[in-house]
Formats: C-alpha cells, sequence, structure tokens
C-alpha cells in the first residue's frame, strides 16, 4: 500500500529510466491549505516566492504562488527554484555530517562539522526541526533508497522463494548500518523519543513494506497487517542482535535472521495446517 | 521620534519590560536563543539589542559547560573565536548594556563588541554573519524593507535570521483582554514607574502598526530568505520569525 502512494503522488519529474526515488524529508507538518497561518505552537512554514514553478521534486506544497518581482535586486535567473534549493543544501550538509558519526556521534556536533566540511554556516543545523533526529531519518530514508535501487535491478530476486528473498534483503539492508555499528544505539535511542517516534515508525513501515512487496506479497487484507508486523519484529530484534554481536562480518547476525526468518515460516505453515479443512473438526478437543 | 523615545527609556528599559510582559519576556528571549542554536566560533549580529539580552544569553549558552562538554576535540581553540556584535541606534543603550556586561563579570570578554549603528546601513562586511537576531526593535525602524535585506547582506550561506517582536492577536475574547490591557494598563504603568506616559502609548501604538505575522513572513521571503517560518507565543502577542540565506 505504502508502495503504491509513494509510486502515485511522489514520483519526480526528475526520474529517468523507471527509476523511482523517494522523497527526502515528507515535511509532515507543511499544510497546503489557502490560508497559511500559524496559531499553534508549531511553526508553519510559509512558501517561498519562487519566479518559476516550484519544482515537482518537492512534494509538500506544490502551491507555487506566481507574485510580480518586487525584490529588483536578486536577477530572475540566480532565483531558480529557490523553494527546492534549502532542502538541497540541507541534504547535503546531511550527506557530509554521516561522515563525522563515527567520530562525534549522532549530534548536532557532527552536523556542524558536516556543514563546515561542505562550506556552509553551521547555522543552518538550527534550522533542522529535531537536528539529531534529522540526520538520522536521513540517513534511513537514504537506506531505503538504496535498498529500493538494489531490489529495482536484482533481477534474482524473482526466482527466489519468498522466505529467501526475505532473508536476504533484510540481511542487505542491515548490513548498511553496519560502518555505524558503534553509534547505532544512539540511533535507536532518538529513533525512541517522543517526538520522533511517529516518523521513524513511517519509515520502519515503508521498509518493511517494501521487502514484502519485493518477496511478491500481494495480500490485501488483515493478512497484510499481519505480514508486515512479523517482518517488523524480525528486522527489529536482528537489529538490536546486532548491536552486541562481534563475530567476524557479523556472521551469527545472519544465522540468527536466518532462523527467524524459518521460523516465521514455519508457524505460518502451521497456522494453516490447523485451521485447513482436512483435520475434522471433533479432533481439536 | 524613536531615538528621543530610547533616550528617556534606556535606563528603565529592563524594568518596564519586567512590568508590562509580567516577567515572561525573559522566557521569549530564552526561546528565541534556543532556536537559534548557537555554536562555539560563531560570529553573531544583534541588533537593537542595546541592553544585552539577547547577546548575554548567546554567549552562556556557547560557553554553557554541556556545550563544551560535547565539543569536537579537534576545535577545542574555537571557543575564542566566538564574537557577538550588539549593534544598536542609540548610545544610551549601549551604554546600559556595557554596565550590564561589567556587572556580570563579562567586561574583559573580548566575545562582546558593542557597536553603535543604523539597523538599515550596517558597517559589516557581506556574507560575514553567522546568525542575526533582532528582538522587539524592528518595530521601530522607518523602512523595514531595508533592515531585511541589511540582513540578508550580511549572513553567510546558511546563516539564519531570527525577529522576536510583538505582534498580532487573533483569539476572539483574548484579543480584546489584550487590547484593553496595551492602551489601558501599559501607558499608566509607564507613567507611575518611568514616569513618561507618551512613549508608552507610542509603543503601543507602534504594535498595532506593525505588519501582521503573515504579511511580515511574506516580507522576509522578498528579501531573498527561504524557509520562512514563524511561531506564535501567547496566542500572537509575541511572534519568532525566521528566514535562511542559502
Amino acid at each position: 500500500m505504502y508502495r503504491t502512494v509513494v509510486n502515485r503522488i511522489l514520483l519526480t519529474k526528475n526520474t529517468g529510466g523507471g527509476r523511482r526515488c523517494l522523497l527526502r524529508f515528507p515535511d509532515l507538518r507543511t499544510a497546503v491549505s489557502s490560508s497559511r497561518f500559524s496559531t499553534t505552537t508549531e511553526p508553519q512554514t510559509f512558501p517561498n516566492r519562487p519566479l518559476n514553478p516550484a519544482d515537482s521534486s518537492t512534494s509538500s506544497s506544490s502551491t507555487s504562488f506566481q507574485t510580480s518581482s518586487a525584490a529588483g535586486d536578486i536577477p530572475r535567473q540566480e532565483r531558480k527554484n529557490p523553494r527546492a534549493e534549502y532542502q538541497g543544501e540541507q541534504a547535503r550538509v546531511l550527506q557530509a555530517s554521516l561522515r563525522h558519526v563515527l567520530r562525534l556521534g549522532w549530534s548536532e556536533e557532527a552536523m556542524i562539522a558536516g556543514a563546515k566540511e561542505v562550506g556552509i554556516s553551521p547555522s543552518i543545523v538550527g534550522s533542522f526541526p529535531r537536528k539529531e533526529a534529522a540526520l538520522v531519518e536521513f540517513f534511513m530514508d537514504d537506506c531505503l533508497q538504496r535498498l529500493i535501487d538494489r531490489i529495482d535491478s536484482g533481477e534474482e530476486l524473482q526466482d527466489l522463494i519468498p522466505s529467501q528473498c526475505i532473508y536476504k534483503l533484510v540481511r542487505f539492508r542491515l548490513e548498511m548500518q553496519a560502518p555505524y555499528i558503534s553509534k547505532w544505539p544512539q540511533a535507536l535511542s532518538i529513533q525512541a523519543h517522543p517526538l520522533n517516534v511517529s516518523t521513524s515508525f513511517k519509515q520502519r513501515a515503508m521498509l518493511v513494506d517494501e521487502i514484502w512487496h519485493a518477496a511478491g506479497d500481494e495480500a490485501s487484507d488483515l493478512d497484510w497487517y499481519v505480514k508486515r508486523t512479523v517482518l517488523g519484529g524480525i528486522y527489529s530484534t536482528t537489529e538490536i542482535y546486532m548491536l552486541t554481536d562481534s563475530s567476524p562480518e557479523f556472521r551469527d547476525t545472519w544465522l540468527f535472521l536466518d532462523n527467524r526468518v524459518k521460523d516465521a515460516f514455519d508457524l505460518k505453515k502451521t497456522i494453516q495446517e490447523v485451521f485447513s479443512p482436512s483435520i475434522p473438526f471433533p479432533l481439536f478437543f | 521620534m524613536v531615538g528621543k523615545v530610547f533616550s528617556n527609556v534606556a535606563s528603565n528599559y529592563d524594568l518596564m519590560n519586567d512590568f508590562m510582559s509580567g516577567g515572561l519576556h525573559r522566557l521569549w528571549k530564552d526561546r528565541l536563543v534556543s532556536k537559534l542554536s548557537p555554536f562555539p566560533g560563531m560570529k553573531h549580529l544583534d541588533v537593537a539589542g542595546g541592553t544585552g539580552d539577547v547577546a548575554f544569553r548567546i554567549l552562556e549558552s556557547v560557553n554553557s559547560i554541556k556545550r563544551r562538554a560535547l565539543q569536537d576535540p579537534l576545535n577545542d581553540d574555537l571557543q575564542e573565536e566566538t564574537r557577538i556584535y550588539v549593534c544598536d541606534i542609540n548610545p544610551n543603550m549601549l551604554d546600559v548594556g556595557k554596565n550590564r556586561a561589567l556587572e556580570k563579570g563579562l567586561g574583559e570578554d573580548k566575545s562582546l563588541v558593542w557597536v553603535q549603528g543604523d539597523a538599515e546601513a550596517l558597517s559589516f562586511e557581506d556574507n560575514s554573519m553567522d546568525g542575526y537576531t533582532i528582538a522587539f526593535g524592528i518595530r521601530n525602524v522607518t523602512h523595514i524593507e531595508k533592515v531585511l535585506s541589511e540582513a540578508y547582506r550580511v549572513l553567510k550561506r546558511g546563516g539564519r535570521f531570527l525577529c522576536l517582536e510583538l505582534s498580532h492577536v487573533d483569539i476572539p475574547v483574548f484579543k480584546e483582554l489584550y487590547d484593553f490591557y496595551s492602551f489601558s494598563v501599559i501607558p499608566r504603568l509607564g507613567e507611575i514607574v518611568a514616569g513618561d506616559r507618551e512613549s508608552y502609548q507610542y509603543l503601543v501604538e507602534s504594535i498595532r502598526r506593525f505588519p501582521p505575522q503573515e504579511k511580515f513572513a511574506s516580507m522576509i521571503a522578498d528579501a531573498g530568505f527561504q524557509k520562512v517560518e514563524y511561531e506564535n507565543l501567547v496566542g500572537g502577542v509575541v511572534a519568532i520569525h525566521s528566514g535562511l540565506k542559502i
């Protein structure tokens, strides 16, 4: 369900050759309303004044209002898509900050170092609503994008049985976290913070949805929720197991993952057998 | 007019602020500085910040123990590079600020620089500041657009503009209460505490004349800032507008 939503609404014009691009920073709080007023403590983003229509790479507010150029000093050519620009710069800063995470943790200091590296004033760090959480969320989105790319380019996934496909994809995704494993507990605690929980939950839901979709799932009823919950559980437990795993190349983690996936599929078979019509009813009791 | 008003009110400025806002102005300034998120080595400009409230808070934030504990060990000497410029058109306000700095023991601190200047024509170079704040000052300038474009000029790429200002209240019953408080209580308070009814009458009228939140936000965007947002405090009595220069 999430995947089709992503495809339909957020597909950007930039995607050439059928490569899907996940939107970074889905700005959930920017309301597309005609009044654009803020009366709460949450800041409302005021749409910038683009001289050209806003690029569809920003999904949040597509109301580009064309006002006549009153601020004469800045030439027209330099103001192309100003709304998209600051998000691009923020992404650059976050990308650079990731390189400092191992040394400084998922923190403001890493983001300040990242900003300095890119040549932008570290004040920009103050413009991220939840600072460290923005960095973690960026990383999660980035990983998800890489996973999607892998799914799209990997032909062999279709030939595998679902349990193997799931094993491969979860392993691939968790390996992306391996370089940051020493600081990953901090990232998890940031994601668990009440302010950040809703976003991190959504990101994980999308992740789980992608994996099931790649494994060839077409369920649309209660089964859909059960499958995603189970996979969510497998993913989280493996992720936590990985934190304390010191075996070379996380061998023990992959063994753990394999066992969990097998357990889940065995359980499914068991349940199906229990409720199948081949067993005579009275034998239950 | 503005010059005279602030010469009159300078000595009682802080006291009157406390009276009029019931001490809330301290919290508002705290919120402003936390939104700014200062960092060691920052070059900051506080305009119309004569008595130094915002500047002191920023300095405290940068020097705080917590901040120092988390600091990047490769950049230890950045602390000394922090510069907070306090710019004000009125020398009396600056003097009050300098005295307060002395009282706080910051007299020798070279991070604080007191500069007399006009917000509409700043003496600082282009792209030299990481942050720009103006707290309760933009209401008093003649040409808001000029101040905004000067702010845009002096900020570096990635620099932020933050403005704390008394603004418009739209909430039905609260609005009437606030109007009553503004027009009846404040000038009377000014008369009793500072002996100057006219200045405080001017103050209240200037609040009403100032553009509402949305209009002011669009003016900030016109100056070239991106990610323009505002946050209402106390239902709109005060608003913090922010913008990013990219």
